[in-house]
């Protein structure tokens, strides 16, 4: 096995972008040769006479291992097909305002030569925008921070030796595929890093690191007969957090019951299509919260800026403060502070701290998520933290926080929720997801489901999709069980922008009742 | 962006650093212009220039790759003995392809100067065009526009090079009312940005946006529809995905029979229905050598491939590995795909439908079932009830829930193809066609 100094060596980006990133954890100061860099596009945009600029040099890395298990054409025999992949990537962008108007540039050659360059190219791009200006981009204030901030973690996930990232996997794909009738299995395990230095013409300098950890065990069964095929997934959720979540993941254990569950899926019968009460399990809830929820608060989406590509929002300023979305019980957060979210940060891409915010309490809409550039659009007096981009080549913009769903009370079980069902459906996992560009009309399918029938789980069903419209939906809510079941699932390929951006983003739950959903069968 | 012969210096540096019998490199650069609009105003734009290298280092079966965008001596020679590393810790690879032999790849470059080199001069006029059309008429514009070029180079140990460039430009735009009641879109992809008329543009998406005042609300069901080339495109491109050969015989695809086999060779679709893969096509620009991923048919050199052929399904792709194992030849993947389609015109096709909806384009398209490749998705930025041959008023929008194969075995005429982009994925050359039974679930509300 390789050292974990021999290992750092090998799997790190190269020695600037080390050099960079590679001062002490405990520091509260970012490393003084970023801020020296930082420093060349912060007074070349003074130079030109831009009246804003912010530059974030990024460092990503990003390590995959992955057995597929699956027959041999011909033979049948099955074989152990890995993939590793071990990448990274190192650049910057610079953001300013000229004459009123944004202005971006980025490139991958990190020297105070081309970040002068490309600072340049930001002004110019900002100038040449200025006569279709609609009017003077304004920012909200913000306070000038000098910090270093990273993902809390215990073990550093690139310092595990491969070998035991393997032999874990291995174990897991082996429990999937344990049984003739599993056609093919896998088990995934990733890790993804991201140091990010930002400086802004505000006075801000800040250093972060963020790691994210996640994994899938996945089985398929066919039926050749029939044509026919079905699969199962577990998919823990995906945290900030380091090597230390890989065994709360329990993937073998895990493994034993995608295995059972994907021949179950095989035979389940098609579901009765009609009106049914549904339980939501968080591993499939957290998917119907973001598209219905998280992007319909978005305020770039309502004010029209989004309008040419993800769409606008049902929720018009106007219905600030009065809307009602869901029932009483239903409290939304939009939170960039949650332990292990996806989007949990120290300070966003405005270098604006990170914050906690009520966006639905009692089932009114109460707050859109916000950036420095929209604040004042809306009458408000500061940024609610919202603004990232995906990569150093791309524009931030403003991005959904982690928003999540509120507990019922203590004392409701998963049980209680199931209980009190005449005719319905308990899905487990995301599946099939699609939303108009407004976010009323919705459908959702789901990796598993089983029918609830008087008051009791009962057998596996197949091809189940609901569709139904947000605010009629979220109403239909009437149960909603206690902390003790609240679970974080969340997404690294959450889209929106032009050019195309993809964010990472949780969304916790407990699992939750609707009363009287419109169930369709598909395919 | 990276010429050839940065490109065979980078190369030839990254094979002296490799120690392992196979190394193979793949090198990437591109510089991006863009104009993001909204409001009736330019909201951000972006310069981006960017590079990546991918190494591959393969011994024994083990395999170990890594990317990098960093190309100093020190950095490649850390990178391939990572990529080196690797392979020793991972098991061998019982589905690896051997490096490729050098191969020959056709001059089929496409690259045009003047879309590699816009910016803002000849960008912002387009731009303008649109918002000011827009205002004129009372209306709101958002959209974009990007212009891409980009060279790529392949090579490997075993003395195959390979380098292509290619440029492409894309103009959308929505056009909203101001109270947000209204709708209408145009999109336009081209290779040569002279092409792009940015006026043209805003005028059918402002014509969409006041001709869809005050839908009318329908009920779900089954109608015949008239599809614009860009709803065609938002299907029919994801049917490349689903024309793998593995897939098929492993009973797990559309192409699966009953009881083991493929589908090959079989009447699935109506006589007009051929499906092609066209690299040579001159609305794309593509690089010489194909995608697919190593062991798939990843610097394979592009061809043309029909998979669907007066409605027989004529060739499944086959990866290099799944074609050494079923003793077939290896194809190109399912890319830069052509529908065929006929001389009429859209309003042709409009005057043969008694009773329809005019389709502008779908939207948020996701996979229900993998294996009859059904799709859901929404009508959307214009939906037009047909009436005797005529468009007669708009609809409001409709969720549906159907498959591309469905949906071409339901085909019954064809227009023109163009190239077309929609709002998911790159799109493809289709022409407008009339399908009969095209299945909606639920009403839209969305605007």
């Amino acid at each position: 096995m390789l050292s974990r100094r021999k290992f750092i060596q090998s799997s790190t980006a190269t020695a600037f972008a080390e050099r960079l990133f590679a001062a002490p954890a405990d520091s509260k100061r970012p490393n003084q040769e970023l801020e020296s860099l930082g420093g060349v596009a912060l007074a070349e945009a003074k130079k030109l006479k831009a009246t804003y600029c912010d530059i974030r040099i990024i460092r990503y890395r990003r390590q995959f291992v992955t057995i597929r298990l699956n027959p041999e054409r011909g033979t049948g025999k099955t074989l152990e097909v890995p993939n590793i992949a071990d990448g990274g990537s190192f650049g910057f962008g610079v953001r300013v305002i000229a004459d009123g108007c944004w202005g971006f540039a980025a490139s991958p050659i990190v020297t105070k030569a081309e970040i002068a360059r490309i600072t340049g190219e930001a002004v110019t791009v900002a100038r040449a925008n200025a006569v279709l200006k609609q009017r003077p981009v304004q920012l909200a204030p913000v306070k000038a921070y000098r910090d270093r901030w990273q993902t809390p973690f215990e073990k550093d996930p690139f310092s595990v030796p491969i070998e035991e990232r393997l032999e874990l996997i291995r174990t897991a794909a082996a429990a999937a595929k344990k049984d003739k009738r599993v056609f093919s299995a896998g088990c995934s395990l990733s890790f993804a890093s991201e140091d990010k230095y930002f400086a802004s013409s505000e006075g801000s300098s800040i250093q972060q690191l963020n790691l994210q950890t996640s994994a899938q065990v996945n089985a398929t069964a066919v039926d050749v007969a029939k044509a026919l095929s079905k699969s199962r997934r577990y998919v823990p959720p995906p945290v900030t957090a380091g090597y230390e979540y890989v065994p709360i993941m329990n993937l073998v254990e895990n493994a034993a019951r995608v295995r059972e569950e994907v021949i179950e899926h095989l035979a389940a019968p098609p579901v009765t299509a009609g009106k049914k009460d549904l339980v939501l399990l968080p591993n499939h809830l957290w998917l119907t919260i973001h598209e219905s929820l998280g992007h319909s608060t978005e305020l770039d989406r309502a004010l029209g800026y989004e309008a040419n590509y993800a769409g606008t929002s049902f929720l018009t300023t106007d219905k600030l403060g009065k809307a009602r979305i869901g029932s009483d019980i239903v409290n939304v957060w939009g939170d960039r502070t949650t332990a292990r979210g996806l989007a949990t940060i120290g300070y966003d891409d405005d270098g604006v701290k990170a914050t906690k915010f009520p966006i639905i309490e009692k089932g009114i809409f109460k707050h859109y998520q916000t950036i420095r550039d929209q604040a004042h659009l809306i009458g408000e007096k500061e940024s609610r933290g919202c603004c990232f981009a995906d990569d150093w080549s791309s524009v931030p913009f403003q991005r959904m926080p982690n928003v999540w769903l509120e507990p019922g009370k203590a004392t409701t079980s998963l049980d209680d929720l199931i209980g009190d069902i005449e005719d319905g459906i308990l899905i487990d996992g995301d599946g099939s997801f699609s939303i108009d560009q407004q976010r009323y009309n919705f459908q959702f399918g789901g990796d598993a489901f089983w029918a609830i029938k008087k008051g009791k789980r009962a057998g596996m069903v197949s091809q189940v999709a609901y569709q139904s419209r947000t605010t009629d939906f979220w109403q239909a809510c009437d149960a909603i069980a206690g902390p003790a079941y609240w679970q974080q699932w969340g997404a690294t390929n959450d889209g929106k922008g032009e050019p195309p951006q993809s964010n990472s983003v949780s969304h916790g739950c407990s699992p939750a009742r609707f009363r009287q959903i419109n169930v369709i069968q598909t395919d | 962006m990276i010429t050839k012969e940065q490109a065979q210096k980078l190369v030839g540096k990254v094979l002296s650093f490799s120690t392992f019998p196979e190394c193979d490199i793949s090198i990437g650069s591109s510089e991006r212009a863009s104009i993001r609009f909204a409001l009736n105003g330019i909201t951000t734009s972006g310069f981006t220039v960017s590079h990546f290298m991918s190494i591959t280092s393969v011994k024994d079966g083990q395999i170990g790759n890594t990317q990098i965008d960093e190309f100093d001596d020190v950095s490649l020679r850390e990178a391939v003995k990572r990529t080196e590393t690797l392979a020793r810790l991972s098991p061998p690879n019982p589905e690896r392809e051997d490096s490729l032999e050098p191969q020959k790849y056709a001059d089929i470059e496409n690259y045009v100067q003047s879309t590699a080199t816009a910016r803002n001069q000849v960008m912002i006029p387009h731009v303008r065009a649109i918002v000011e059309g827009a205002k004129a008429s009372g209306l709101v514009a958002a959209g974009f526009f990007e212009r891409a070029a980009t060279s790529s180079a392949i090579a490997n140990k075993k003395g195959n090079f390979g380098y292509g460039r290619t440029t492409d430009a894309h103009l959308s735009t929505t056009i909203r009312n101001s109270d947000g009641s209204s709708s209408g879109w145009a999109s336009q992809p081209a290779v040569r940005i002279e092409d792009i008329d940015g006026e043209a543009m805003g005028k059918t998406a402002i014509e969409k946006c006041l001709k869809w005042k005050n839908p009318k609300r329908l009920e779900p069901g089954k109608y015949t529809v008239v599809l614009e080339p860009t709803a065609v495109g938002d299907l029919v491109q994801l049917m490349g995905f689903n024309m793998l050969a593995r897939s098929a015989e492993e009973g797990r695809s559309f192409l699966s029979k009953k009881g083991g086999g493929t589908l090959l060779g079989e009447k699935l679709f109506p006589e007009g229905i051929t499906l092609r893969t066209d690299p040579r096509n001159k609305l794309y620009s593509v690089l010489p050598w194909g995608g697919g991923g190593r062991g798939g048919a990843a610097g394979m050199p592009a061809g043309n491939v029909t998979w669907i052929e007066t409605g027989v399904v004529k060739n499944l792709y086959y990866d290099r590995y799944y074609a050494r194992k079923a003793g077939k030849e290896s194809t190109p993947f399912p890319s830069n795909l052509v529908l065929d389609g006929g001389t009429k015109s859209q309003a042709e096709l409009i005057a043969g439908v008694e009773r329809g909806l005019l389709v502008t384009r779908f939207w948020y398209i996701r996979s229900v079932n993998q294996q009859t490749v059904q799709y859901t998705g929404l009508t959307r930025d214009g939906l037009f009830l047909i009436e005797d041959g005529k468009v007669t008023g708009p609809a409001m929008n409709f969720r549906f829930n159907e498959s591309p194969v469905r949906m071409l075995q339901n085909t019954i005429a064809m227009g023109k193809p163009v190239r077309v982009r929609g709002g998911e994925g790159q799109g493809m050359i289709a022409p407008p066609i009339v399908v009969k039974d095209f299945p909606f679930t639920s009403i839209s509300e969305a605007v």
